[in-house]
């Protein structure tokens, strides 16, 4: 084959690498977007939440399988749901039980930041703690099929990965700026001293966002531990910093910002992976983080907000 | 029976009494107005009215249901609406979005409801909209519709907080210094729109202003407090001429 | 007085609950474990531990063990070292200065072992890494051995064998560069290879760091350079995530690995994708006879679980620890004994472990012989071949 043609082959694998690696950061940016948007927290915990729903995929999937002589894909069709409503169900307990006692008592953000953090690393180590230190294999509930065109491979999680993301990313983009629920998120970031006035409980928009931040990192864990099946208890704190840097350079609170964040940053590790000594990865890839920052502050698609309080 | 019915309600903030045993009572369709010097504790009393506070002592009823321990949002759901003195619109949603939140709170609330478009909700968003519309239009504001209340003229923005206020259909308007930061021209407008609201919509309005030209030329009667307490109470001719509040407003030397 | 009176029956307590122990602690030959018990490998804690507990209990059940006449009770103690270079420092320190044992078993991999070694060999304390394959564990230390054979040993050992075995000419690798073991290994292994096959026979010599999940663009390189054999020195809970990537971009040739493979629960973590590939490794459990398969078969009883080589090499690293104490003898003074211990360690000869008879270079280095295994269609790691030195 010509030079040019392996060179086309790579690129084009490399594009396709990039997005199913990139999907995982925007779903997980989406997270990181959605609770900052509303009220302006960086849910630092978040991460861990994407951990604690891999965790729920696995014990789920295993557990519908060991139960009974299901088909994969019937294991993985009910797991999805019950993994996002498990993960909900944590992310809003920590909502309850970490976030809104202190924003009762007026807390300053900065504390409810590092409760965030705190909360994080509660998980990660009463994850060890409860189930100790050894990694688990995610079970393989649909078999991965390799296609070929030409030098590309293609196998059909990887599509699946990409194609849910971009699901993701359309039904959030409705639901935020389409249904009255997404109104009031958006009336709830920009004034929350309004809100309530206009009959609409702030607490429930607030646990809202908690669901809607949660389930989908649960999805990021379901797909990622199909796609990289070892789990490990501390497998969400890097991913997680690094989508909260991708939602930010996206511009955070914008739905679109954190999701083209997250490809952005897929491609830029994959592309410096691929084509530079790979040592440089993150050293690259963070590099024109930087540079982008640099330029625009705001993020890629953020626009300056002033608060008046 | 009254719509609102305050009782010897108190507010202490810390060593602060911001609000005295201060009671009232309004009446269906009543305009009633409340005065008194900077820090007299009304923006308190609005406050405690609509739930962001809970009185440390007395009762508030609303049709004679009591509010003590409801959060804003279900007081506001009882039919209670208020304006603030700082204008709190969402900025960076239109004009059309700010009024159409508030009608959705007419909606159930419930997790999934809004989240599945059926054919029932997209009928119901159609009717939302119309209605906003309407509301907008009846304040001569439908012009404004998909501007951002920021680029809005300061009176302008005045308006559509009043028409997002009225939007939820209250029986109570509490308007927290409506005049503020309006110029001249701006001012006769404001008196006309909230004369022509008060005969149009079947609600009672009650109204903190310092402008005193808003104040006597609509209210029927006012209440003067100073330091959380009530001073006086009557007709605008009579508060005008009340040593009182003569001495509350200039302070003690001037008499 | 009265006041204190109370204190005649507590000091009364205190001789009679830390008398005997310390009456006793003569009898008691103290060996401390610089082990990963949490952390990345915690598998290689896990099994470091079992062999342990299973020796200790062997021979205290058994009345203790005999240096020159004289019954001795075993006494190990276990510091995790959280599979961290800095806790594995001072892990080596505490057993040093504060519970002054003899000598250190560990830490097992490279990455705490060679900064570990360091400390030891400063305190004077022999110490013996089952486990470590990095050259600089050993290094101008004289205090510090190893059970097992080196990095530079399996890099030609694999470079042999896939010229042997798979007529390979063009090899491509995959290593965390990040880390010690996995980076030595690669460097030696491209080393052998291309004094066998000249300069620029590796096609690929890809890198990632530690924790990385997704290889996707170095392994898309790989692929297309055209490579006949892809070397993984890797631990065992990234090997499956690699080879499954591999598969899912178009990789169909063998996979190599290192010894490292076999540190936990490869298949468990890896499934069918594991099958087929090989590595080198310090002992196989298929087909063992004599002492090794009792200690086997032991094992299994006791922990449901078959011995790995961390378990095998561990039992060893242990029976040459006590070897040199019963070859210098034991005076009391632990300073002295520690040096004697390490000078008796260095002129072990013949040393007759399960994972083969071991003779001790002067430098800590062990003289003994590889075993290529190929993970069977039973996800068994079975014996395919010798390759010795
Ligand atoms: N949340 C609060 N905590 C502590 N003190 C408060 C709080 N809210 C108001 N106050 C105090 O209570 C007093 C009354 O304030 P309030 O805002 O009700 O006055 P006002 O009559 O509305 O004045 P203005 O005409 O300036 O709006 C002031 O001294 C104010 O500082
Ligand atoms: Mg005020």
């Amino acid at each position: 084959m010509p030079w040019g043609g392996a060179l086309l082959a790579s690129i084009l694998q490399n594009t396709l690498n990039a997005l199913q690696w990139g999907s995982f950061y925007s779903l997980i940016a989406l997270g990181y977007c959605l609770v900052y948007g509303v009220l302006l927290l960086i849910n630092f915990a978040h991460g861990d939440v994407y951990m604690v729903g891999a965790y729920i995929a696995f014990f789920v999937a295993t557990f519908l399988l060991a139960s009974g002589g299901l088909p994969g894909w019937v294991v993985l069709a009910v797991t999805v749901p019950i993994t996002m409503v498990l993960t909900a169900a944590v992310g809003v307990t920590l909502e309850r039980v970490a976030y809104r006692p202190l924003r009762r008592k007026g807390a300053h953000r900065l504390y409810v930041v590092v409760t965030a953090l705190m909360c994080g690393i509660i998980l990660e180590n009463g994850n060890l703690a409860l189930l100790g230190a050894a990694s688990r294999a995610f079970p393989e509930l649909v078999t991965t099929t390799v296609f070929s065109l030409g030098d590309v491979k293609l196998t059909n999680l990887k599509v699946a990965v990409i194609v849910v993301a971009i699901g993701s990313f359309l039904i959030l983009e409705t639901i935020v700026s389409r249904t009255k629920i997404g109104m009031a998120m958006r009336a709830l970031s920009y004034d929350r001293f309004a809100l309530p006035l206009m009959g609409i409980p702030p607490d429930t928009v607030i646990v809202f966002t908690f669901v809607l931040g949660s389930s989908f990192a649960a999805l990021a864990g379901l797909l990622f531990a199909m796609s990289y099946p070892v789990l490990d208890p501390y497998m969400g704190a890097m991913v997680g910093w690094k989508a909260f840097i991708a939602a930010v350079v996206g511009g955070i609170g914008e739905i679109r910002g954190a999701f083209a964040g997250g490809f952005l940053l897929g491609f830029v590790e994959i592309m410096v992976a691929a084509f530079l000594p790979s040592t440089f990865r993150d050293l690259i890839a963070f590099t024109i983080l930087l540079f982008i920052l640099w330029m625009k502050p705001t993020g890629l698609f953020g626009v300056a907000r002033f608060q008046k309080i | 029976m009254a719509l609102l019915d305050v009782k010897d309600v108190t507010q202490q903030f810390g060593g602060l009494r911001a609000v005295s045993s201060f009671s009232v009572a309004l009446e269906e369709r009543e305009l009633v107005g409340l005065i008194g010097p900077n820090g007299a504790g009304k923006t308190t009393i609005f406050n405690l009215v609509s739930g962001f506070y809970q009185p440390t002592m007395g009762t508030i009823r609303f049709k004679d249901q009591p509010t003590a321990g409801l959060k804003p949002n279900h007081v506001t759901t009882l039919g209670v609406s208020r304006t603030f003195q700082n204008i709190r619109l969402w900025n960076d949603m239109t004009v059309l979005d700010n009024i159409r939140v508030a009608h959705h709170s007419q909606l159930s609330y419930g997790f999934f409801g809004c989240s599945f478009r059926s054919a029932r909700y997209r009928d119901q968003e159609k009717d939302i909209t119309a209605n906003a519309m309407k509301t907008l239009e009846a304040l001569d504001l439908d012009q404004y519709a998909d501007e951002f209340p920021k680029n809005l003229p300061y009176g302008t923005r005045r308006k559509v907080e009043i028409a997002r206020a009225l939007s939820i259909h209250p029986r109570l308007l509490m308007l927290d210094e409506p005049a503020a930061g309006l110029n001249t021209a701006d001012l006769t407008g404001l008196i006309d729109l909230i004369g022509w609201i008060h005969k149009e919509f079947p609600i009672t309005i009650w109204m903190i202003e310092h402008q005193m030209q808003v104040v006597m030329s609509l209210c029927q009667r006012i209440q003067v407090i100073d330091f959380g307490a009530t001073i006086a109470e009557g007709t605008p001719t009579e508060i005008q001429n009340n040593p009182a509040v003569i001495k509350a407003y200039l302070g003690d030397d001037t008499i | 007085m009265k006041r204190y009176a109370w204190l005649i029956p507590v000091l009364l307590l205190a001789l009679i609950g830390f008398g005997p122990p310390l009456a006793a602690a003569e009898d008691v030959i103290k060996i401390g474990f610089n082990i990963e018990l949490t952390g990345d490998i915690p598998d290689v804690g896990e099994a470091s531990k079992n062999a342990a507990e299973y020796l200790k209990n062997q021979i205290n059940n058994a009345g203790g063990f005999d240096v020159g006449g004289k019954k001795y009770k075993l006494q190990f103690i276990y510091e995790d070292n959280e599979a961290k270079a800095e806790s594995a420092v001072s892990a080596a320190q505490k057993l040093i200065t504060q519970d002054e044992v003899l000598a250190i078993v560990g830490p097992q991999a490279s990455k705490q072992a060679v900064p570990a070694g360091e400390a030891a060999n400063n305190l004077e304390t022999p110490m013996i890494s089952p486990w470590s394959t990095n050259p600089n564990t050993t290094k101008d230390r004289p205090y510090v051995f190893r059970g097992c054979f080196l990095d530079p040993f399996q890099g030609p050992v694999v470079a042999k064998f896939v010229t042997e075995e798979f007529k390979a000419k063009k090899a491509a690798v995959l290593y965390d560069i990040a880390s010690d073991y996995p980076k030595g290994l690669a460097e030696f292994f491209k080393a052998a290879f291309e004094q066998m096959h000249g300069a620029g026979s590796i096609v690929a010599f890809e890198t990632f760091t530690t924790k990385d999940k997704d290889f996707s663009a170095q392994l898309t390189k790989i692929v297309a350079s055209g490579a006949e054999i892809l070397f993984v020195p890797q631990y065992y809970n990234e090997v499956p995530m690699i080879i499954k990537q591999a598969k899912q971009l178009g990789w169909t040739k063998p996979i190599m690995g290192a010894d490292a493979w076999a540190g936990g629960d490869l298949m468990g973590l890896c499934g069918d994708d594991c099958k087929g590939h090989f590595f080198p490794a310090h002992y196989s459990n298929v087909g063992a006879k004599g002492e090794t398969k009792q200690f086997i078969d032991n094992y299994t009883e006791l922990y449901k679980k078959t011995p790995d080589d961390v378990a095998a090499l561990t039992y060893d690293a242990i029976g040459v620890v006590l070897a040199a104490i019963k070859q210098a003898g034991l005076t009391g003074k632990v300073k002295k004994d520690r040096t004697a211990i390490m000078e008796a360690m260095g002129k072990l000869k013949d040393y007759p472990g399960i994972t083969g008879t071991m003779t001790f270079k002067p430098d800590g280095d062990p003289i003994k012989c590889a075993v290529v295994v190929k993970i069977n269609n039973e996800g068994k790691f079975e014996f395919y071949k010798s390759v010795c030195p």
